[in-house]
């Protein structure tokens, strides 16, 4: 029997159970020593008792607690996924029927693409055409609303000054514009100290 | 609506991941596997039951609001017994609350609040004598534990009562290895020295 007692770090290792390489010689000591074995018993009544320790439930309403301070959040891709899964048919049959609608839908605007792009010329013209229109609507409302608020004088102004005065009314316009949103603001965050 | 599925037998990883998805119902699954485990060890740390239950409402609503922070290579029990345990001993600093009477709290004034921190623990034995002793020992070492210091108290009861190897509880707790090999065997000494009085 080897005389030495066991340390204390080799009563942890056979509290423990390891079964690693230097320990069937402690296990052989305490078979043999009466102290340690005796000191040995007592550790393992106190590791034991707490194994045995029970768990304690908390009150039922926990969860509910819990959940009601617990926003669930839903990653963005994942409700896209879901929405689109509730929005499809169930039946295969109506599953197939969707995914034929889908395909010939692809194919059309495919096609289409496509043949706008064959036609370059036909397009740019077109859009010189809708642009030219539009141009004309947008100056004639312009022109229109300057005079009925300010006179057919100031048109007159404005056409002699030309991109110069059109330019300044414009910065004129935008400065006042800019003014006006800095004194709301303004406003309204006195109004907020106040209150 | 997503379908129904069978939570109870998935893995951790595989619940938390699904709660991460958005799934109501896997936050739930996570509390029911935890409440017990995560308030047994915060029950035995502060000794309120009251206190006790807000600490681990706090844990898991901490757990829950950041569960994608998660990382699936560390363990989920380990990440949640981290906040819990740091959820406890935070309380006892600013309380300065380290031992407690089995008789209750000595801050405890009326007779609910000694009930609230007092302990009693039944255990099923055959013979009345065998329930008196065992009942006198789960007693004496609840009163032993709450005589530990936090730090101690903690890991033995991770080792012994959650089950979790020196591995786990030094990754739970952000220790080195060796500090909780010594934590563990300095708690077992002095709860043998506090149940010294049974013997005799």
């Amino acid at each position: 029997m080897n005389h030495r007692h066991l340390l204390p770090e080799e009563f942890d290792l056979l509290l423990d159970d390891e079964v690693g390489f230097g320990v069937a010689p402690l296990r052989e000591h305490a078979r043999e020593c009466a102290q340690c074995r005796a000191q040995l018993e007592d550790a393992r009544l106190v590791v034991t008792a707490l194994e045995e320790l029970p768990r304690f439930a908390p009150s039922f309403t926990l969860a509910n607690k819990v959940m009601s301070q617990v926003p669930v959040f839903v990653p963005w891709h994942v409700a896209a996924v879901e929405t689109v899964t509730r929005l499809l048919p169930h039946s295969r049959p109506g599953r197939l029927a969707v995914a034929g609608l889908l395909a010939t839908a692809g194919a059309t605007l495919t096609g289409g693409a496509l043949w706008l792009v064959s036609r370059g010329d036909l397009v740019t013209l077109a859009a010189d055409v809708v642009g030219n229109h539009l141009r004309g609507a947008v100056v004639q409302a312009v022109q229109g609303g300057m005079v009925t608020l300010f006179g057919p004088a100031v048109m007159d102004t404005l056409q002699q000054g030309g991109l110069f005065g059109i330019g300044a009314v414009a910065a004129g316009f935008l400065a006042a514009a800019t003014a006006s949103a800095f004194g709301l603001r303004a406003i309204a965050s006195a109004a907020r100290r106040r209150g | 609506m997503p379908p129904a599925l069978d939570l109870a037998n998935l893995p951790d990883a595989d619940v938390v991941a699904l709660a991460q998805r958005g799934r109501e119902a896997a936050y739930r699954e996570l509390i029911k596997r935890y409440e017990r485990p995560v308030f047994s060890l915060v029950f035995r740390m502060v000794r309120n039951r009251e206190l006790a239950e807000d600490l681990t409402q706090d844990t898991f609503i901490k757990v829950l609001q950041h569960i994608d922070r998660y990382r699936p290579e560390f363990k989920f029990s380990s990440w949640l017994f981290k906040i819990a345990n740091n959820v406890a001993i935070d309380h006892l600093r600013r309380r300065q609350l380290d031992t407690v009477s089995m008789d209750g709290s000595p801050h405890a004034v009326t007779g609910d609040a000694v009930d609230a921190t007092s302990f009693d623990v039944s255990v099923h034995e055959e013979s009345a004598l065998d329930q008196l002793q065992a009942k006198e020992l789960g007693a004496a070492i609840e009163t032993a534990i709450g005589q530990l210091r936090p730090e101690y108290r903690a890991c033995i009861l991770l080792r012994h009562v959650e089950d979790k190897s020196y591995e786990e509880i030094a990754a739970t707790l952000d220790l080195p290895l060796g500090t909780v090999k010594t934590y563990i065997h300095r708690a077992r000494h002095e709860l043998r020295g506090l149940l010294e009085h049974l013997k005799q």
